[in-house]
């Protein structure tokens, strides 16, 4: 995989928060619908796609993270397939992403200061 | 929507799960303290109540239909009696609600599955909790980018 310029990496870096915290969006909605009968859990797709697009070069311009519906999870007899563990479990490590993205993103702004400041 | 704006929609979405979580919480206390009930306004044993949860979706706040996320949350629209058991009869001639034959009709509540109603709503409710927290942190955590 090839190295992102600069000014794009700050870009995905971006793109990467803003999918984190749809996702964390989509885990709440569906923690809030653990017990609504019929409720079919949504999931957060963006990383592959993204990673996809960087290493063969295309534009990012268009590209969205995507909300589909969990058709796969079995559903309970009222026909929910929510997992409360399993949604605290991804809330969790979306948080992790989230922190992560964001202190990649601090030290590159404290580096574009250091730069800016001529290291004084 | 900015995106301070979509982390504190974030914290609503749990806040909808947290409110509709309380009213089943309610719901169930009141089952449990009409248990032994024999009598109502409408005549005859109180009658099992049941919370109806329904998602709270994009277009039924007006927004108009929007691709992606869609589900704003959670919200209870409506209490309703639960009729798919009748009453229990219990023998009881020296009540005062005993009908000709000595029998009692008692509430359609079974307190050992609404006491365990009662643990899962309040799992429900921690869970909506730990979500908006993560919001909390998630937008402490932007902010000290700034910094």
């Amino acid at each position: 995989m090839e190295t992102p310029k600069p000014s794009n990496s700050n870009d995905i870096l971006l793109r990467l928060l803003s999918a984190s915290e749809l996702r964390a969006r989509v885990i709440s909605a569906n923690i809030a619908n653990q017990n609504t009968p019929g409720y079919t859990r949504q999931e957060v797709r963006f990383e592959d796609a993204l990673r996809e697009a960087v290493a063969s070069g295309s534009k990012l311009k268009g590209l969205q993270p995507e909300i589909i519906q969990d058709t796969i999870t079995p559903a309970r007899p009222d026909g929910n397939n929510v997992n409360l563990e399993l949604e605290l479990n991804a809330l969790r490590e979306n948080r992790i992403l989230f922190e992560t993205y964001a202190t990649i993103m601090q030290g590159r702004t404290t580096l574009k200061d250091i730069a800016v400041s001529g290291g004084r | 929507m900015s995106g301070m704006d979509k982390l504190f929609s974030g914290m609503r979405i749990a806040a909808t799960g947290l409110t509709a979580e309380r009213t089943r919480i309610d719901v169930i206390a009141e089952n449990i303290a009409n248990a032994r009930t024999t009598r109502t306004e409408n005549g005859g044993p109180y009658r099992r109540k049941v919370v109806r949860f329904e998602p709270l979706l994009r277009e039924s706040m007006g927004f108009g239909a929007a691709k992606g996320d869609n589900v704003l949350g959670v919200v209870a629209t409506s209490v309703e009696q639960d009729f798919t058991n009748d009453p229990q009869m219990v023998r009881d001639p020296g009540h005062p609600d005993a009908n000709a034959d000595g029998m009692v009709a008692y509430p359609n509540v079974n307190t050992v599955l609404e006491m365990a109603d009662l643990i899962t709503a309040l799992r429900a409710y921690e869970a909506n909790l730990t979500a908006q927290e993560n919001f909390v942190r998630m937008a402490e955590r932007a902010l000290r980018i700034l910094q």
